[in-house]
């Protein structure tokens, strides 16, 4: 049997770049920046005030609602400033910059014991976690579903391109992994857990193989992007169909990212509240390309500094090629959710690869979107702001994966045009 | 401004453009140019070099005339300007390759806005157009040369009076086998010439061979889709095979239908083409089968002896509709509630 979804595409995996590369730590800079809003949902509100001593582990953010998360000092040192800056996705929020004193005295919280159901789900909360893929969603939102859930599954697919954290996480911190798993299915009363890899990272599944049982199954991908997304992988692993707008949860799962079970073995078994996380820095333009704990914080600048980004470097990519973010400049800072970062000469990205034509109507978007929509009506619908259209057109259901941009032969903005229809139709309500 | 490129994700595409794919297509024609060459000699290939250059000329003056932004770069004015050659007859004058790419590229192509905006095949249209305009130009087929006999150049006489350029017309036209399929039959001696395209036609059509090879190379390299052509000729098959048991031609009737005519080239390259055809699988299964079902019809009880063209401008017509009743249904896909249910 195959575990796979339907359509996608084949970009090229360059992941040979970092996946030899042991996870180390880098070296943290003396001034760190932690943005409020590293997760999906409300910022945290600042509980620091500047001149206050913090540890590693000190709160410096709480949570302003269910869908929001904690935020923790990722350095021992003095809160210099409450400043706003630009985070990686390109919005503003307050950020609370902190003098490094080079200690790292560590603030945990009390190990749990014992462990229970309960206990898991608030300390989750409690320890800031989020979904450390890239989407950041608060995972203790992911652990109280709305409806029973029976099944777990750990997304290890790691799909985009370059990226290989959660390759070296599987084989590193298999046993860790492994222990997050099992506090989840806890929190979850769940008997079954899936870890999803795909079959192109070899030596994740033969190391997570070793810790298997029959609770516990690892399930080797077909190697196709998005085999990551959330549907497509629960479609992939358990052949079970989220209706469209609804929940993982409503079809009786969850998913989870492998670096969140690691980090909730660490919250829960360690008392390590969520302030840093293995990051991928790679792309032609770093000498020094590698994985990385990296702590919350840590400015692109300093991270192009440490890995000898090139002068020459044409395009910065926080997160993978597919979905990430270009950057305009290094002044972002890490968070939970900066799984890596990217510096790519001309021959790695599309731009201006493609002269851009109309649409010649070929329908390979159509042919390859994992959603099964048609990209290329819906971006006719926008231009003629058509919202009941586009949402006739099912462009809620789009994922923005960008499968329809990688394939289109005319260079079509499709991604920003579902952006734009989803805007639309929210705009006019219909 | 930014010292790096910022813009929208994905920031990694495929390599396939539509220049790309118009190339393909180039490439898959080759074999059918070589053998339009080789069965009536350098004035088809005369031919087919006017009907490229009058398509790109009048794509280019249209958007040199209307201020539009220049698209022959694209290739598709060549791929249209190359596939009405290959449906002309290798004895029509000159004039007849450059109005009617001129006539397909602006009136079929550009006035609709240009590549992908069209609803119906610039080629085909410009095909009927001609068969319209100069019945007996584009009904009248020269026997194929004889190489190594000073006939290379043959046809050449067609250049100003098509084949009255001949004194003895009678001696150089044929009737092309779908015209005697149903009157006098067809002899199973005459199918391997058919297949290899030792016959009356169109410049293009006659050798299934060399068609075949493009086709092929199309479906290998994901250019077209499988189901179009295996539909088309797969239908059209079928309802030989039904007509000649109905007629008590048995059998008989089902090779001949499919190697003759512009089967092959119609529904290899023309019923293929992406602005006129339905934009699902099955829309194009149901778009093939149509094309097929029309071209029998056509064929068996029209007054024409060959009905592809007319079989794919009446399926471009429908195409809209084919994609509006076959819609693929989103991943997760609910089906409404009643209009009642609602708010």
């Amino acid at each position: 049997m195959k575990f796979t979804f339907r359509r996608g595409v084949h970009p090229a995996g360059n992941k040979e770049i970092t996946k030899d590369l042991p996870l180390e730590d880098f070296p943290t800079p003396e001034i760190v920046s932690i943005p409020l809003s590293q997760h999906i949902g409300a910022p945290a509100t600042p509980v620091v005030e500047i001149g206050d001593h913090v540890s590693a582990g000190t709160l410096i953010g709480k949570a302003s609602g269910f869908v929001s998360a904690n935020v923790y000092s990722s350095v021992s040192g003095t809160v210099k400033e409450l400043a706003v800056k630009r985070t990686q996705i390109g919005s503003q929020c307050t950020h609370v910059v902190i003098e490094n004193d080079g200690l790292y005295e560590e603030a945990t919280l009390a190990p749990l014991s014992p462990v229970t159901a309960e206990g898991v789900k608030t300390r989750v909360a409690e320890a800031g976690i989020v979904g450390m893929g890239g989407a950041t969603f608060p995972t203790h939102v992911k652990l109280s579903p709305r409806t029973p859930v029976d099944v777990l599954i750990i997304n290890g697919a790691e799909c985009e391109p370059y990226i290989t954290c959660d390759y070296r996480l599987c084989i590193e911190k298999t046993e860790e992994i492994f222990k997050g798993v099992d506090f989840m299915m806890l929190a979850l009363g769940v008997e079954q857990a899936y870890i999803g890899v795909e079959d192109n990272k070899p030596d994740a599944i033969s190391a997570l193989r070793a810790f298997e049982s029959d609770r516990i199954k690892v399930i080797p991908l077909v190697t196709k992007y998005p085999q990551g997304a959330e549907k497509q992988l629960i479609y992939a692993i358990t052949k079970r169909v989220v209706p469209e707008g609804a929940l993982p949860s409503d079809v009786g799962a969850v998913v989870d990212n492998v670096h969140t079970a690691f980090s909730i073995y660490e919250a829960v078994a360690l008392g390590k509240p969520s302030y840093m996380r293995a990051m991928t820095v790679s792309g032609r333009m770093v000498s020094r390309p590698g994985n990385f704990f990296v702590r919350n914080g840590v400015s692109y600048a300093d991270i192009a500094a440490y890995c000898g980004a090139s002068e020459e470097t044409v395009k910065v990519i926080g997160g993978g090629p597919m979905m990430g973010f270009a950057q305009a400049d290094l002044t972002p800072c890490t968070g939970k959710g900066s799984s890596s970062l990217l510096f790519l000469n001309h021959d790695e990205i599309s731009d201006g690869d493609k002269p851009i034509s109309a649409c010649i109507n070929c329908a390979s978007c159509a042919a390859h979107c994992p959603m099964r929509l048609m990209p290329m009506f819906i971006e006719r619908a926008v231009d003629a702001e058509d919202a009941e259209r586009a949402k006739s057109l099912h462009a809620m259901s789009c994922l923005e994966c960008g499968c329809c941009a990688y394939v289109c032969p005319a260079c079509r903005p499709l991604v920003t045009s579902m952006r734009r229809a989803k805007k639309l139709i929210k705009e006019k309500g219909v | 401004m930014s010292k790096y490129i910022v813009s929208s994700s994905p920031h990694i595409a495929n390599n396939r453009t539509v220049f790309g794919i118009m190339a393909e297509v180039l490439i898959a024609l080759i074999p059918a140019v070589v053998a339009s060459v080789y069965f009536f000699g350098f004035y088809a290939l005369f031919l087919e070099i006017l009907s490229v250059g009058s398509a790109i000329g009048a794509e280019a003056l249209f958007n040199r005339i209307t201020k539009r932004e220049q698209t022959i770069q694209d290739g598709s004015a060549a791929v249209t300007g190359l596939l009405l050659a290959l449906n002309l007859p290798a004895s029509v004058p000159f004039y007849v390759p450059i109005i009617g790419s001129a006539f397909a590229i602006i009136f079929v192509k550009m006035l609709f806005g240009g590549i992908g905006k069209n609803f119906a095949n610039p080629a085909i249209v410009g095909r009927i157009f001609l068969l319209l305009a100069w019945a007996a130009l584009m009904t009248s087929f020269v026997k194929p040369i004889q190489w190594g006999q000073g006939e290379a150049f043959k046809y050449f006489r067609c250049i100003l009076r098509g084949a009255n350029g001949f004194k003895d017309v009678a001696a150089v036209t044929t009737a092309t086998p779908l015209e005697n399929l149903t009157k006098i039959g067809v002899e199973s001696k005459e199918l391997m010439p058919m297949f290899l395209g030792y016959i009356g036609g169109s410049l293009g059509e006659t050798s299934v061979l060399a068609l075949l090879i493009g086709g092929v190379y199309l479906i290998v390299r994901r250019i077209i889709d499988w189901r179009v052509p295996v539909t088309f000729i797969g239908t059209v098959a079928v309802f030989s095979l039904i007509y000649g048991a109905a007629t008590g031609h048995s059998a008989s009737l089902v090779l001949p239908s499919v190697l003759g005519g512009g089967l092959f080239l119609g529904a290899f390259f023309m019923a293929t083409d992406y602005s006129t055809t339905p934009n699902t699988k099955m829309g194009l299964a149901l778009f093939a089968f149509g094309c097929g079902l029309i071209t029998s019809l056509i064929r068996f009880f029209g007054n024409y002896p060959e009905g592809v063209s007319f079989a794919i401008l009446i399926m471009n017509i429908v195409t809209p509709y084919i994609d509006k009743a076959i819609k693929p249904r989103p991943f997760g896909y609910v089906k409404k509630k009643s209009e009642g249910g609602r708010k």
